[in-house]
């Protein structure tokens, strides 16, 4: 028996497992329905995506959620995972969803995977047999996935990087590489057998002024992690900046480095498709406005390119939304993709180079450290500041890189820390913004920037 | 002058707490930020280890009063922090409530300076004048 599958026999052993029949689940995804597949979906279907977020605790809400989602013309459905599973601790989220089921409160602020367990779960999925999307921010993630395919979930979210600094303050982050490779490995096997299972990497990071060249360079380096492993489907993502001009610098920049180091690893086999985040900052707690900017969002998706598109709701600013809102999203956002016709190409060439010559730098220098493996050497940049996330909680980000919205908007690095962006793009960064003013203004205009959409 | 900073309790909210460290570092302060999810403990011990003359301490999530009430107890086992400047803010309470009383409560858990729901640079601004006609 291999090492990888000791360590699933152990993992599956979790006595919050209901007995892992494996030669059951690999025939299910060897048979399973194509249409389950977002990598199937991708090819065939000549749109862009519409994927809401949304996960409730019990079954009959969860199925309640997704049929309004299929009446509102969803093309992929979510399962957001509640946060003690996201935590591994299924005990608690057991009883949170006992209590969830008794008193009809919800009392996770998701579905608990682990807990209702594969066979049940691939009830619902088949049901609907539409692609669905595992949304979690799961540090160790392995148990889960292994629930969610078996459960008909063809996509996972997620990536040591991604799921680690926006959302943990010291969960060990060399573990969390170990962790994610497991899952990686689980998903390259299982995509042997039918149409490949899609990964997705969490590209809005801490969603609070993140600049455009670390977004990509962490985007790109956990696409080459999972295809290291043998993954043959990969979307890479972001979120929207702010400015329109930025997100299509961003979407092109993106779409050409995914290809161009995916083909350096000898992997242009692998489908890479890009996925675009609707804003992920601070909402308009008037609902009107939150409908506009998430009509504007659906535009610059589609300025961008982008092969799928995660959508908000006209709640976002109150809390977690009813199935009513998000469903309206989904159709309002359908109605918008379909309007939108003969749009224009934009091409800035000047910002489209600065930024390319930015990721390629950071991404060098990850390259050039001395450790022996990608993973150590990613952990070792993470460790240094070569990547520096602003606003990561995170004990080991560094936390010494500056950025500032300049007169358009744009994301703009004012200081560099210890990220290798050259003199000539750090020049040009500082260019576009107004540094005359003393700090004090500067964290005002910070304050500003962060909640530009409220 | 030293400061400790950091968010206490459960509480992951860190953009204003990396503001906090930028102006503080802007106004001249030594800065040392033990960032979101920390510990009376750990504040108090580095309080100690770093011979700090402030601390301050930050919440959003409004669960600082449970924490709060456990400071002097604690901070009676530590020697040599009588003169240390006390200071707190952020949203100081789970739903809703005046400063009128938040203020004298939480200056009765021990701070100095209680800030809820105040501009950062107005806090800052309090807190230099008030170290200020201290070192009179």
């Amino acid at each position: 028996m291999s090492l990888l599958q000791e360590e699933r026999k152990i993992i599956l052993g979790n006595e919050y497992v209901d007995n892992f029949d494996f030669a059951e689940v690999e025939d299910f995804v060897k048979n399973a329905s194509k249409d389950l597949f977002i990598s199937y979906n991708f090819k065939t279907k000549n749109k862009m995506l519409v994927q809401p977020r949304g996960g409730f605790p019990t079954y009959k809400k969860q199925f309640a959620l997704n049929k309004f989602f299929v009446e509102a013309n969803v093309d992929v459905l979510p399962l957001t995972i509640d946060s003690n599973t996201r935590l591994n601790d299924y005990a608690t989220a057991k009883k949170m969803l006992r209590l969830s089921e008794e008193n009809e409160i919800d009392m996770l602020n998701g579905y608990p995977l682990v807990n209702h367990g594969y066979r049940t779960t691939r009830k619902m999925i088949t049901h609907f047999n539409k692609p669905v999307s595992l949304r979690h921010g799961t540090p160790d993630a392995r148990l889960l996935i292994e629930t969610a395919i078996a459960s008909g979930i063809f996509e996972i979210e997620g990536g040591p990087i991604t799921y680690l600094l926006p959302y943990s303050k010291n969960f060990p982050l060399d573990k969390a590489f170990l962790y994610w490779k497991y899952v990686e490995k689980v998903c390259a096997n299982y995509s042997k057998l039918n149409e490949p299972i899609n990964r997705e990497s969490f590209g809005p990071l801490t969603a609070t002024l993140v600049p455009p060249a670390i977004t990509i360079a962490i985007q790109l380096l956990e696409m080459l992690l999972s295809l290291e492993e043998g993954v043959k489907s990969f979307s890479v993502s972001f979120s929207q900046t702010g400015s329109m001009n930025q997100d299509i610098v961003m979407g092109a920049v993106i779409k050409k480095l995914a290809k161009h180091y995916a083909n350096e690893i000898n992997c242009d086999d692998t489908t890479i498709n890009l996925v675009y985040h609707q804003w992920m900052g601070a909402f308009p707690t008037n609902k009107d406005f939150a409908e506009q900017l998430i009509n504007m969002s659906t535009v610059i998706a589609s300025m961008v390119g982008a092969d799928k598109i995660i959508t908000k709701t006209r709640e976002e600013a109150s809390g977690i939304p009813t199935k009513e809102a998000n469903a309206k999203t989904v159709a309002s956002t359908q109605y918008t993709l379909g309007i939108l016709n003969g749009l224009p190409n934009i091409v800035d060439e000047e910002e489209e180079e600065i930024l390319t010559l930015e990721v390629k730098a950071i991404m060098e220098a990850v390259f050039n450290d001395e450790a022996d493996t990608l993973w150590r050497k990613v952990f070792n940049s993470i460790k240094n500041g070569t990547i520096d996330v602003p606003f990561s909680p995170h004990i080991i980000n560094h936390n010494e890189m500056i950025t500032i919205r300049d007169a358009n908007k744009n994301i703009r690095i004012i200081k560099r820390g210890n990220v290798p962006i050259s003199d000539r793009c750090f020049e040009y960064e500082k260019s576009k913004c107004d540094l005359t003013k003393d700090t004090t203004s500067i964290v005002n205009d910070i304050i500003h920037d962060i909640g530009i959409m409220q | 002058m030293k400061v400790v900073t950091g968010v206490v309790g459960n509480d992951i909210h860190v953009v204003a707490n990396r503001l906090i460290e930028l102006s503080l570092h802007a106004r001249g302060f030594e800065v040392f930020n033990l960032g979101v999810n920390t510990y009376l403990e750990e504040f108090f011990d580095a309080v100690v280890e770093t011979d700090a003359d402030i601390l301050l301490i930050s919440s959003l999530n409004g669960e600082a009063e449970g924490w709060s009430r456990e400071i002097k107890i604690l901070k009676s086992k530590y020697k040599n922090l009588d003169n240390l400047v006390m200071v707190i803010g952020g949203n100081l309470v789970v739903g809703t409530a005046s400063p009128e009383t938040i203020v004298p409560k939480y200056k009765n858990y021990g701070f100095d300076l209680v800030f809820h729901q105040v501009d950062l640079n107005t806090g800052l601004d309090t807190l230099e004048e008030f170290l200020k006609e201290r070192n009179k």
